[in-house]
């Protein structure tokens, strides 16, 4: 059994350019985000794997009536789909569901928390 | 047999209401009782919704501040937060515990404060209420609730063809139920064009697409199965469900689908001993227009794809085959958060009793409501009849 993925690991990798997440050894399942525990069978100890950085999109939105914090507008979020599980994430560029794309940085908060930003492959 | 019965339904207004909110809740704990013919005194606990007065108003253990303020200090009072499911989750927890015989007759409710025109501004309540979101891996893309709702509404759109066209109806008919009820923060009817017409939020999203801020409280007096009878007008509930789906939204298996939705409602089809087909009627979850599409079908209505179609021809308005929303939804009645999930239970109350005014359904004998909290990873769905 492993340690387990964390919050301050994935986010590490990501600043380093590479995707984490965490495989069940019991079900088989892969999520994208740290968890302590399978959200599908229970089990702990999700195994950290390295999750590939292109996929195709799975859905996405663009938001024109931001929160407070963010100044800008007609920015893009999308869910990525990279196979093994998905990720959430700004998306910069004109990609649509189904349209591949690949990991090209991130963004970071006011609080210093990232996530993947990605663009069309 | 049903697991209890509501008694005693109230709600004030929902709009704007600049005033306390001991005194929002007050008024609508007031109209449960008066309209159970039950007294401060009756009550023996009080099961209470409110969602995020912390951050919104700087106020928090508003659990005694309110029963103090309605006359009820002293009693147990539980504090509910389940983001837009909030008082559905403290109705549940009521059932439960009348039920169970922990005690005889309680009073639900939930109450919340969201206009700019009493708070925060637009863009501090959009922060406010992302924070439904996962903190880590979805608020520092920016995400907010109408853009959580549109990724879901956009997979519908991909697998099912459901049109901006269709969801654009889901508005207009709702605001045309609305229009019939007096207590609806949006009064007035829309048109297909006027919606298609308006500023984007959210793609799919436009600003008629979405529920507005808005104040306001509900409450219901829930009794035991063996009590209700000495009231003058009780309606059965029958079934309570309530599931959690995987939070963040990347990580749910497949996230329109709304899983919680249809989890909650398996349960409490299940303990009612009937089906979707057995419904007369439904309150649900129309935060954004996408949202009834995926309500309708988690909930059995219609089928799986057919929630578009289905209010574009009419279906799903007050004269179709599977009303939905006659209140005029959290869309045109209004959604202050955590006062929703009561409100829905007062409007199945009403329509079951017949009492509902011009907005009354005929032959509405059971009904569903379905109360959504968060990116759809709490759902609520509750059952009631008349009285057998």
């Amino acid at each position: 059994m492993s340690d387990g993925l964390t919050h301050a690991a994935w986010s590490d990798a990501l600043r380093e350019g590479a995707l984490l997440g965490g495989a069940c050894d019991d079900c088989g399942a892969t999520v994208g985000t740290p968890k302590a525990a399978c959200p599908h069978c229970g089990a702990r100890g999700l195994e950290p794997v390295e999750l590939p950085t292109a996929g195709t999109v799975y859905t996405e939105t663009t938001v024109e009536v931001p929160p407070e914090g963010i100044d800008e507008r007609g920015y893009r979020v999308a869910v990525v789909d990279l196979g093994a599980a998905r990720v959430l994430g700004r998306l910069d560029g004109a990609a649509e569901i189904g349209d591949a794309v690949a990991l090209a940085g991130h963004v970071e908060d006011e609080q210093g928390y990232v996530v993947p930003r990605f663009e069309p492959a | 047999m049903p697991r209890a019965a509501v008694v005693g339904a109230g709600m004030t207004e929902f709009g704007i209401h600049d005033i306390p909110l001991e005194e929002l809740f007050a008024e609508a704990a007031f109209g449960a009782l008066d309209d159970a013919g039950a007294e401060p005194a009756d009550v023996e606990a009080l099961y209470f919704g409110n969602a995020m007065s912390g951050q919104a108003e700087n106020t928090t253990h508003l659990g005694p501040k309110v029963a103090t303020h309605a006359g009820m200090a002293g009693i147990p009072v539980q504090r509910f937060e389940d983001a837009c499911a909030t008082s559905a989750n403290a109705f549940k927890n009521a059932v439960a515990a009348v039920e169970a015989g922990v005690h005889d007759a309680v009073l639900v409710g939930g109450v919340e404060r969201c206009t700019p025109e009493t708070g925060r501004d637009t863009a501090a309540m959009t922060r406010v209420f992302a924070s439904a979101s996962h903190r880590q891996y979805e608020q520092p893309a920016g995400l907010t609730f109408p853009g959580v709702f549109a990724l879901l509404t956009k997979r519908h759109m991909y697998e099912h063809g459901t049109t901006e066209e269709q969801l654009a109806h889901v508005a207009v008919k709702n605001h045309g139920h609305g229009a019939l009820n007096p207590r609806a923060h949006f009064g007035k009817e829309v048109t297909v064009e006027e919606v298609l017409d308006g500023p984007v939020v959210a793609d799919p999203f436009r600003l008629m697409d979405c529920c507005p801020f808005s104040d306001g409280a509900s409450a219901v007096v829930v009794v035991s199965d063996e009590l209700a009878d000495s009231y003058d007008a009780p309606v059965d509930v029958t079934g309570v469900g309530h599931a959690t789906d995987v939070v963040p939204i990347a990580d749910k298996p497949t996230p329109h689908v709304t899983q919680a939705a249809r989890d909650a409602a398996e349960e409490a089809y299940e303990q009612a001993g009937v089906s979707a087909d057995d419904v007369d009627f439904a309150e649900v979850h129309d935060c954004f227009t996408g949202a009834e599409v995926l309500a309708s079908e988690a909930l059995g209505l219609v089928a799986d794809g057919e929630g578009g179609p289905a209010a574009a021809t009419g279906r799903t308005a007050r004269d179709g085959d599977v009303p939905i929303n006659p209140s005029g939804g959290l869309k045109a009645k209004g959604h202050p958060i955590g006062a929703t999930g009561t409100a829905q239970v007062v409007e199945l109350t009403e329509q079951l009793r017949g009492e509902a005014g011009a907005r009354q359904l005929p032959d509405a004998d059971r009904a569903v409501a379905h109360n959504l909290g968060g990116d759809a990873a709490t759902t609520v769905v509750s059952v009631m009849e008349v009285r057998g």
